[in-house]
């Protein structure tokens, strides 16, 4: 009964390895056979295969982490969560000093975005950077504020995966729009006024 | 034997048992509430970098004073409750109900003014330059400015600031409501939280989008 099970498991992390493997593949090949020559499509392809993969992976990765075949980097944090498996709502959280600390960096990062806004560089590498940091303050505030990082990774890998998969496929619409920008007349069309 | 099995699938991930996320139905049912809250703010997020990025002219009006200004110091401000907010959740869990009432007080007084300051840019937008929700100004469209610009500005500016100023007027009433029955709605003080931030989160998208991206460099610190 128990080796069918470990059987069981044995294949099923087999498949969930081998459909991360083949999202990869995908990704690669497009990368090798177009070379990004559709811009933003392949990399939004790209993007989008990589997460699938991390999507398959994960469940295996886990499966590897609990049977000691993985150390896992939140080691502390994961003992003294089951250390204090007593209940349902467990008090839990940062110390006043990280959460200061946690405060302290998101307004540093706020204050380089408003600085970044007046260097003028070009709006594409302005976009890529102040979304950049604006992920690492939303992580930040996620992750110690939110205390999301001392809850069960069973809650985490249900909340995070499935809204940064959704909203990556809001973003698949998203190259459409410089398409629709070449579609236009470049020179601004001088709106007809109907007066009286 | 039938206890250690218990034991093991309350432990390890993935395995159901009797509390797979180990939270409270109110706390789960926030973060259900803030995924699909997300969910809005993103689709509308993405629908204004579309609709700039597919208009031939968009306008950059915001000036360092007042809109950069008062946006910056309203980050602050959100940024500061969030952490009193931290604060009131640590206190209601070790007990302290005086404490965590104050440190609500605080977050809501951050909050409320949060949403002057906003209605304050928004009354310098309004009155001060004329824009409309589905109508640009007359001076943003002549020559040296941005003629042919999409009127799309207004409705998104105001849709999406309005659609947070909403969240943030909401999460004080419902601080409010948290504080006066904190003693019957103790566990609540951490949820109301888990809104809060979220609030303070989105944002953190909000800003660098909507104003930072559309900075006036004419009018770079009063030049």
């Amino acid at each position: 009964m128990v080796d069918s099970k470990e059987r069981e498991i044995g294949a099923l992390n087999m498949v969930m390895l081998g459909l991360a493997v083949l999202a990869v593949g995908v990704a690669a090949w497009n990368v090798i056979s177009d070379g990004f020559r559709a811009g933003t499509d392949d990399l939004f392809l790209v993007l989008v295969c990589l997460m699938l993969a991390l999507l398959f992976a994960l469940p295996t990765l886990m499966w590897a982490q609990a049977n000691g075949k993985l150390t896992n980097p939140f080691a502390d944090e994961a003992i003294a969560e089951g250390a204090a498996d007593t209940g349902t709502h467990e008090a839990h959280g940062g110390s006043d000093r990280q959460n200061t600390i946690i405060w302290v960096s998101l307004l540093a990062l706020t204050g380089f975005e408003v600085l970044l806004a007046y260097i003028q560089v070009p709006i594409t590498l302005m976009l890529i950077v102040l979304m950049g940091a604006s992920i690492i303050k939303a992580a930040l505030i996620v992750a110690y504020f939110m205390h999301l990082k001392f809850e069960r990774l069973s809650l985490i890998l249900t909340i995070v995966p499935t809204l940064v998969v959704l909203l990556c496929l809001f973003a698949i619409f998203f190259p459409d729009s410089f398409r629709l920008h070449d579609m236009r007349p470049q020179e601004p069309v001088h709106q007809v006024e109907h007066e009286g | 034997m039938a206890e250690a099995h218990v034991e093991s699938l309350a432990v390890n991930d993935w395995s159901g048992g009797v509390h797979p996320y180990r939270v409270g139905h109110r706390k789960l049912g926030m973060w259900l509430f803030i995924m699909s809250d997300s969910l809005t703010f993103g689709a509308l997020l993405i629908v204004y970098s579309y609709a700039r990025a597919s208009s031939v002219s968009w306008p950059t009006p915001f000036a360092f004073s007042p809109s950069i200004l008062f946006s910056s110091v309203m980050t602050l401000v959100l940024l500061s409750s969030s952490l009193t907010m931290v604060f009131a959740v640590s206190a209601a869990k070790q007990g302290k109900l005086g404490s965590a009432r104050k440190w609500l007080l605080a977050t809501m007084v951050l909050g409320l003014t949060f949403v002057v300051l906003h209605l304050m840019e928004w009354r310098h937008l309004m009155v001060d330059e004329g824009l409309q929700p589905f109508e640009l100004p007359k001076e943003w469209t002549e020559p040296g400015k941005w003629p042919g610009a999409s009127p799309l500005f207004g409705s998104t500016f105001f849709g999406i600031t309005g659609l947070h100023m909403f969240h943030v007027l909401t999460g004080v009433c419902y601080l409010g409501v948290v504080m006066a029955r904190i003693k019957k709605m103790k566990e609540d003080v951490e949820v109301s939280g888990l809104y809060w931030h979220f609030v303070d989160l989105v944002w953190m998208f909000v800003f660098p989008l909507i104003y930072l991206l559309s900075v006036d460099y004419h009018h770079v610190l009063g030049k």
